[in-house]
């Protein structure tokens, strides 16, 4: 999980969002919204990656074409408790095998990280006030899980018993550690 | 029961080191009230009225001796000496203040049980038949399928904030005695024509302000496909369900709003799934899973069937022990053996309440005389599941020592009820207090039996934690100007075999009544019972026939405070 410093990241929205959509030049690490993305997908260069800033109450199936020409897709948490945005993160990874960044964005909170990783967010965009070595930890108490998910598709119980944990040792000593 | 292998043991304890490092953050001050509260649920700890709740899990109601010493020595050390077990077959503390949370949640994992997903908007404790594995009606044993869903909902990360919660109750028998039509997803296992295992699936049904039983989904899942069949359902759930509004953000509401449509986009849902998904069938159940956790669940050693009808009770047995046989005591599908109900129902406690020198005791009965298993039921009592017919005499006799022996099982005094407003934050009135009135009218065991199998369920508020809708005779505590007042409804089914196996909410019978008019209320519709009753004829049975009116008639009659605000 890479989390995203606001002040270095190279994706920028565009404001004027009221504008003329046909006004919106395309170039580089353009992070647009999904209705500047519907406006301008016709005219923007095949060879120009972008960026989509996604509504967690749309359907990410209406997205499945446009993702090979997408490099960025950002989902919302409006609220940290509103939790469409893992289905829409399994779905882009899971059904329609998207390899781009997936960033939670929006009310991110550290205590979200297993769930956003495991659904298969790589970047997460976190609240301002929020730590990062509590980020980093909370990462770390749950190296195996009962589900598969994003990252690994097997259950628990579909795995060869030798592979129960990505990292056994670790999660032996974790307890004790904390 | 299920044994835990070292990654679910160590699996409870990470849970409980996580829980740790969220609690301290919170003491610490980096991680608000607001925010630590959807976690803290998470976990089972509210907070209430005097202090958090605490919920402890116990899965599909198996609790072992070792765990219920455990949650003894909890009540004695950390609580004021007790505990309430609910409808959901989980155990409820009060008094824990919270910086004794952590200690408490590392107590639990050292005998394998933990608060995960006992609250908040997340797939809830699995609930089961308290008879599940014993039966003489079964048709499957649940209990694997129990333990094979808990895991996949353990920490489930695409589900853990849902719309609203999520509950799922299993059913194997041919009575349902878990309530499924009243649950989010309901399954019954079941057998096709072919001998195949599988489930028939509900969707949509729940209690709260909306009372709806559950729709069905398919006839027949077949058992391997259940996992990704439910997540189907609760990811239809996550994506559709409303989150404008808190009372109709459960899927009930989203289920009857879309009707059919709902059903087309699971099935929908599912197929894509298994068709479309990376790995989509990595989750469908193997036989080699299948029999590594129903390998836990054959019976314990040395239970064997015995000669059937030697109970060693003498025909000159006093009344009580002959009627706690006849209420308290449970078919079995192993001859020579039985199953007893240790009754929670009893005057001076409230009904589900335990002290820890009574859970020290039942622990003891359990070990002695059944292979040291017990169970919780929906009914809020305790279960002996595996006694020999030849221990049933010194069961009784130990069983009454320990306040354990009211032969009421079924009958009006084995009531359900919440904590309600004496504990809990949520209440708009006692249930408590209402609970020990009618246990006091009712004293009378002749009286009793003559009243014959009825179910009365009383909740505190309208979240219906007291099952008030399924109840026979169902008890709503409500909140007007400040004050409590309580609803009575009539016809009220739950599922089981005594409703007829069907499910429905109760019909209201007037304006609610006030607290001192309850009981009264309650024998008024007893007494037009047994004034209207054919022969044999049972409380709900009359109810149906003879409609509401003369139940009404009775019911206002006893109206006085509220007499006077109607005037």
């Amino acid at each position: 999980m890479r989390f995203i410093d606001p002040v270095h990241d190279r994706w920028r929205t565009v404001s004027g969002e009221d504008g003329p959509l046909v006004t919106l030049t395309p170039a580089a690490h353009r992070l647009l919204t999904l209705q500047q993305w519907n406006g301008v997908k016709s005219q923007w260069p095949a060879d120009l990656p972008a960026g989509v800033l996604f509504p967690n109450d749309a359907d990410v199936e209406d997205l499945a074409e446009d993702l090979p020409r997408l490099a960025l897709v950002a989902l919302q948490f409006p609220k940290w408790v509103d939790g469409r945005a893992y289905t829409q993160a399994h779905l882009l990874r899971s059904r329609f095998r998207f390899a781009g960044e997936v960033r939670a964005t929006g009310e991110v909170l550290v205590d979200m990280l297993p769930l956003l990783k495991r659904t298969g967010f790589d970047t997460a965009a976190l609240r301002a006030d929020q730590s990062l070595e509590a980020a980093e930890r909370a990462l770390r108490f749950f190296p195996g899980h009962y589900q598969g998910d994003a990252i690994e598709h097997r259950p628990l119980f579909a795995r060869p018993a030798g592979e129960a944990c990505t990292y056994a040792d670790e999660f032996l000593q974790a307890g004790s550690a904390i | 029961m299920y044994v835990y292998t070292d990654f679910d043991k160590q699996f409870v304890r990470q849970r409980a080191a996580q829980f740790r490092d969220q609690l301290e953050r919170n003491l610490a001050g980096t991680l608000s009230d607001d925010e630590f509260r959807p976690l803290r649920l998470q976990n089972g700890w509210y907070i209430q009225r005097h202090a958090p709740m605490a919920r402890i899990a116990v899965p599909y109601g198996e609790l072992s001796t070792t765990q219920l010493r455990m949650l003894a020595k909890i009540a004695r050390e950390f609580d004021r000496g007790y505990a309430h077990f609910t409808t959901r077959q989980n155990c409820q503390f009060n008094w824990i203040p919270l910086v004794k949370a952590a200690e408490v949640m590392e107590r639990l994992a050292s005998v394998d049980m933990h608060g995960i997903q006992t609250s908040g908007n997340c797939i809830r404790n699995i609930t089961s038949d308290c008879f599940a594995g014993i039966a003489p009606d079964e048709i499957v044993d649940p209990r694997p399928y129990c333990e094979m869903l808990r895991q996949w909902s353990t920490l489930h990360p695409e589900f853990a904030f849902l719309p609203r919660k999520f509950k799922i109750a299993v059913s194997g028998a041919r009575e349902d005695r878990a309530a499924i039509a009243w649950h989010d997803i309901g399954l019954q296992l079941l057998r096709n024509e072919a001998g195949e295992v599988g489930f028939k699936v509900l969707a949509g049904g729940g209690m709260g302000r909306t009372p709806i039983t559950g729709q069905v989904m398919s006839e027949f899942v077949p058992w391997q496909q259940i996992l990704v069949f439910i997540e189907a359902i609760v990811r239809v759930y996550n994506r559709y369900g409303r989150r404008d509004n808190l009372f109709k953000a459960r899927i009930k509401i989203l289920v009857k709003a879309e009707g059919a449509k709902f059903v087309e986009d699971v099935q929908q849902e599912f197929g894509a799934i298994l068709e479309r998904d990376a790995d989509g069938a990595a989750h469908l159940l193997t036989p080699a899973e299948f029999d590594r956790v129903a390998a836990c669940f054959r019976a314990p050693a040395g239970v064997q069937p015995r000669p059937a009808g030697r109970h060693g009770v003498p025909s000159d047995a006093p009344p009580a022990l002959r009627r706690w046989l006849e209420r308290n005591v449970h078919g079995h599908r192993i001859p020579g053996y039985r199953a007893v109900t240790l009754s929670l129902k009893r005057p001076g406690q409230a009904p589900g309440d335990v002290t820890d020198e009574q859970m020290e005791r039942a622990a003891d009965l359990a070990d002695r005389y059944s292979s040291g298993e017990l169970r919780v039921s929906h009914d809020q009592n305790l279960v002996l599941p595996w006694v020999r017919e030849s221990d049933l005499l010194a069961v009784w006799e130990a069983a009454r020592e320990a306040s354990f022996a009211t032969p009421n099982i079924g009958l009006l005094t084995d009531m359900i009820a919440c904590p309600g407003g004496d504990f809990c934050a949520l209440a708009n009135a006692r249930s408590i207090p209402i609970a020990a009135a009618i246990t006091e009218r009712f004293d009378d065991l002749d009286e009793l039996y003559d009243i014959g199998d009825i179910d009365l369920h009383i909740s505190g508020c309208i979240n219906s934690c007291g099952h008030h809708h399924s109840g026979h005779i169902g008890i709503l505590g409500v909140d007007k100007d400040g004050s409590e007042w309580y609803q009575v409804t009539l016809g009220g089914l739950d599922g089981s075999a005594l409703s007829g196996h069907a499910s429905q909410p109760g019909k209201v019978i007037g304006p609610s009544f006030a607290a001192e008019e309850v009981a009264d209320v309650v024998e008024a519709v007893i007494d037009t019972y047994r004034r209207e009753r054919a022969a044999e004829e049972r409380f709900i049975d009359t109810v149906q026939r003879v409609g509401l009116e003369p139940f009404k008639a009775a019911a206002n009659a006893q109206r006085r405070t509220t007499a006077a605000h109607a005037a």
